[in-house]
């Protein structure tokens, strides 16, 4: 197969018969802003992107890449946070995000059925009509396509009480990568046979292209309670986060921001009032019925108290409170403007381990002279370590990647994940290793292989590839 | 880095798995089908399984990890969902799965099976509680797959595959769940509905499901099994409410202004889950939850004429469970006959053999993908063949 990407592509002009030339991006120039998602330290450009505007011409341009036995990428809006959506050498890169019809709203049955292009937050915003809101809340929301968030299994600040997107698709149809359309799911009730649909979400674009989702949607809380504690030490936060956890008492948010998080978040646009001084946040969000939630509030404050906490005050307002929370969900952009390059993971911990993983981190980082800074889920475990750093210099990204991987080590040991919801992508390929044994990654390509037996969707992502017995010894197997 | 397991968190594999692991590498080697067997409390569910050799399962038994604190739990897959509720409840916590039948079945069975019970109402099904497993494939090959953090994205989700796969794709062995803390109170209550007649039924639900209250559990009873668990003697509702007293008064107070609304035991929920006879055929009908007043009374008609017959439904859910106690295959294909129009889904728990091939009960696994799975994990077709309508 040839690996000549040129303008010259005889693929280029199959494709624009299909999706006019306007849809087909083939100069290097234009395809630059395809070469990296929202993680910096990626960089991989496609030779070749297409555009198409419907779901007919979606099928027709997975059929034509079928017909030619081309591989290719799915892309949603290109937040992902694993070098995920990348493509390079003969790979096609589909981008989905012209496709934003929402098809249908029911609000009888709480569904919503979109095109997988349609942004996060603009189907909420549909939704409010009704009372209702989709749930997964990625830091992305106001960009992030939900096509994505089912490829990626995207989680978001309130799945700690709400579920990730998993627990919230129904019924998807899916264009297969050899281009045959099939259903998986149901949105009439509970059906028989095996959880495709359950094994799909999350396959980060390796098993086909959702062409249509169908999501629950969730009837918005009658009362919410937004909460900031604020605390003198990384520990005492990490103690109240276990000691609401262990209460019983399930917040809809419970995110840790630590200090030199808050500085950054503080000195940017997006400042959202919190302690200059602290060295760490919780951000603290309880919803449900009006009745009873205050004496939760009570609850949560004096657990906070109890751990340390130099102070607790709740949000007066919903002004006050979507300042709060915008520091939070911005906070990513707004380390990203204080330097060149960043890195973030996503492991996830055991919750009673969260002090002791969280003075490793620090001690991990002063070791190797970096700052890290921890903006994360606390709720569910779900680390999120940053390190801004200047991507110029290849001596400190040395000792970036030198810390990035003692820092998984320790949340391997503790027990944990190598990722909660940004995925493995390309970034975390070479850690899973670390969780699964050579058997299960075996058992993981034998599953992409149900869906892509031709192994054209999205290649060489998620599973390494020698992991997998049969891969290796096949003589096309390509890297 | 990261060639094989050299670097990772070694599990150990419990010696009653490398048994199991010995023993299906040796059936797949002479062909020989194998029938899975764990607490053997729900042998008669699922089509028939003919030639096969029992596999017993039972040694696969006890809690493995259990921190509080976490609140995840992981099991061995025999350990009786009983004796993980007793441990949890020690620590103030619960699994949020309560299938229907005996108190025997084990969490291997639930989570192989997808059986869901009245909590399902508030917290979903296994694939919403399992956070991974470790299953032996149909090769003989030990494979972990998720893992016992409460977020995971890790690799592809052969969890998600096996849950509710029927043992086909894999024998698990152990399983890893979120649990929950228990409640600080609790109140069940019947609420009268005033007949059966679909109309009003669906009208009382969607005016419930608008009020401000959470349940944890809301199941409609027929007037038979009200009476059976002592509750009424006509059609009921009965909820489930928990959460702190200020949150369980205003949900009750909110239930009351719709309806007449008496309180019940909570022991009732348990008394539901054993409400089925041995031998009973139980036939579930599903479809989307705005349909649940129609599937009722679709149900209530088409199980008239079979004395003895009950019916329990889940409003949230869209599923109406029938339960034909002594039912023969004549009178349990007259109530499918009479379900064929109707346009749901017809799951069949239990059924004399002879009904496994009425219309209605096609397998849901003959697509080309499900195919290929089966090929992919089961390659000799041995673990529980047929138990889904697949052949090989």
């Amino acid at each position: 197969m040839t690996t000549d990407t040129t303008p010259g592509d005889p693929l280029a002009a199959v494709l624009a018969t299909i999706v006019g030339e306007r849809g087909v991006i083939a100069r290097p120039a234009e395809l630059e802003v395809f070469a990296t998602d929202a993680l910096p330290t990626h960089r991989r450009r496609p030779g070749l992107a297409v555009l198409p505007r419907t779901r007919e011409e979606l099928i027709a341009v997975v059929r034509a890449l079928a017909a030619a036995g081309r591989s290719f990428v799915p892309r949603g809006a290109g937040t992902g946070l694993s070098a995920g959506a990348l493509a390079d050498g003969d790979t096609v890169l589909i981008g989905l995000n012209r496709l934003t019809r929402i098809i249908a709203i029911d609000a009888d049955d709480r569904f919503a059925v979109v095109e997988p292009g349609v942004v996060n937050a603009a189907l909420t915003r549909a939704a409010s009509a009704y009372g209702l809101h989709y749930a997964p809340d990625p830091s992305s929301q106001s960009a992030c396509t939900i096509g994505g968030n089912v490829a990626e299994n995207a989680g978001g600040p309130h799945c700690l009480k709400y579920g990730v997107t998993l627990n919230h698709i129904v019924e998807l149809e899916v264009l297969l990568p050899d281009g045959t359309l099939v259903t998986l799911g149901s949105a009439d009730g509970e059906r028989e046979g095996y959880d495709l649909l359950g094994a799909f979400v999350g396959s980060e674009g390796c098993f086909g292209i959702a062409t249509q989702v169908t999501v629950k949607l969730t009837p918005d809380p009658e009362a919410v309670r937004t909460l900031l504690a604020d605390f003198s030490s990384l520990e005492d936060g990490a103690r109240a986060v276990s000691a609401i956890i262990a209460s019983g008492i399930v917040p809809a948010a419970l995110e840790m921001i630590d200090g030199p998080t808050i500085r950054a978040v503080e000195a940017s646009i997006y400042a959202a009032g919190y302690p200059a001084d602290a060295a760490a946040v919780l951000l603290i969000e309880l919803d449900g019925l009006a009745a009873g939630l205050d004496a939760d509030v009570r609850a949560v404050e004096r657990l906070c108290r109890d751990a340390g906490a130099r102070g607790v005050r709740t949000a007066r307002d919903t002004a006050e409170r979507a300042r709060l929370w915008q520091g939070r969900k911005k906070a990513y952009g707004a380390m990203g403007r204080v330097s060149s390059a960043l890195v973030v993971q996503d492991a996830v911990i055991p919750r009673t381990k969260l002090p002791v993983v969280l003075r490793a981190i620090q001690e991990i980082g002063a070791r190797h002279g970096i700052t890290v800074c921890n903006v994360f889920h606390a709720g569910d475990g779900n680390l999120h370590p940053n390190v801004p750093f200047d991507g110029a210099d290849p001596a400190a990204r040395a000792r970036v990647d030198a810390a990035m991987r003692e820092i998984m080590d320790v949340c391997v040991a503790a027990g944990g994940t190598i990722t909660g919801e940004h995925g493995v992508g390309l970034d975390k390929r070479d850690y899973m290793g670390l969780i699964f044994s050579a058997e299960s990654l075996d058992a993981q390509c034998r599953l992409r292989d149900v869906f892509d037996p031709s192994r054209r969707a999205n290649p060489g992502k998620v599973v390494p590839l020698h992991a997998c017995r049969e891969w290796a010894a096949a003589p096309g197997a390509r890297a | 880095m990261g060639r094989g397991a050299g670097s990772a968190r070694v599990i150990a594999t419990a010696a009653a798995t490398r048994e199991v692991a010995d023993r299906v590498r040796a059936a797949a080697a002479r062909g020989e089908r194998l029938r899975l067997t764990g607490g053997g409390s729900w042998l008669d569910a699922g089509r028939p399984v003919p030639g096969a050799t029992a596999l017993p399962l039972g040694a696969l038994r006890g809690i493995t990890e259990y921190v509080p604190g976490d609140v995840t739990l992981t099991a061995l897959a025999a350990t009786p969902l009983a004796e993980i509720e007793r441990a949890a409840a020690a620590e103030r916590q619960f699994l949020a799965l309560d299938p229907y039948g005996a108190p025997a079945a084990t969490i291997g069975a639930a989570v192989a099976t997808a059986s869901a019970g009245p909590l399902a109402h508030a917290f979903g099904t296994p694939r919403d509680l399992v956070l991974g497993l470790e299953a032996v494939t149909g090769e003989g090959t030990v494979i972990r797959a998720g893992g016992r953090v409460v977020k995971n994205v890790a690799g592809f989700d052969l969890t998600r595959l096996l849950t509710g796969a029927w043992g086909t794709l894999g024998v698990i062995t152990e399983v890893s769940v979120r649990l929950r803390a228990l409640p600080e109170m609790e109140e069940s209550v019947a609420i009268a509905v005033r007949d059966d007649g679909t109309a009003d039924c669906a009208a009382l639900l969607t005016r419930i499901r608008e009020a401000p209250a959470a349940p944890w559990s809301l199941e409609l009873l027929s007037p038979a099994l009200a009476a059976t668990l002592g509750v009424a003697s006509r059609t009921v509702l009965i909820a489930r409410l928990a959460g702190n007293e200020e949150h369980v008064r205003a949900q009750l107070a909110a239930l009351r202004a719709l309806a007449p609304v008496a309180r019940v035991a909570d022991g009732v929920w348990r008394a539901l889950r054993a409400c089925e006879p041995a031998g009973a055929a139980v036939i579930r009908l599903a479809a989307r939850p705005s349909r649940t007043g129609e599937l009722w009374s679709a149900a209530r008609a088409a199980t008239a004429a079979v004395s003895g017959a009950f019916a329990h439904a889940s409003p949230g859910r869209g599923t109406v469970r029938m339960i034909l106690p002594g039912a023969n295959a004549e009178k349990t294909t007259i109530v499918l006959d009479a379900l064929s129009g109707l346009g749901a889904r017809c799951i069949a728990e239990r059924v004399p053999d002879a009904c496994w091939s009425h219309p209605l009960l096609s397998t849901a696994v003959g697509d080309a993908l499900s195919r290929r799975a089966r090929e992919a994990f089961d390659p000799h077709w041995i673990l529980n063949p047929g138990i889904l309508g697949d052949e090989a």
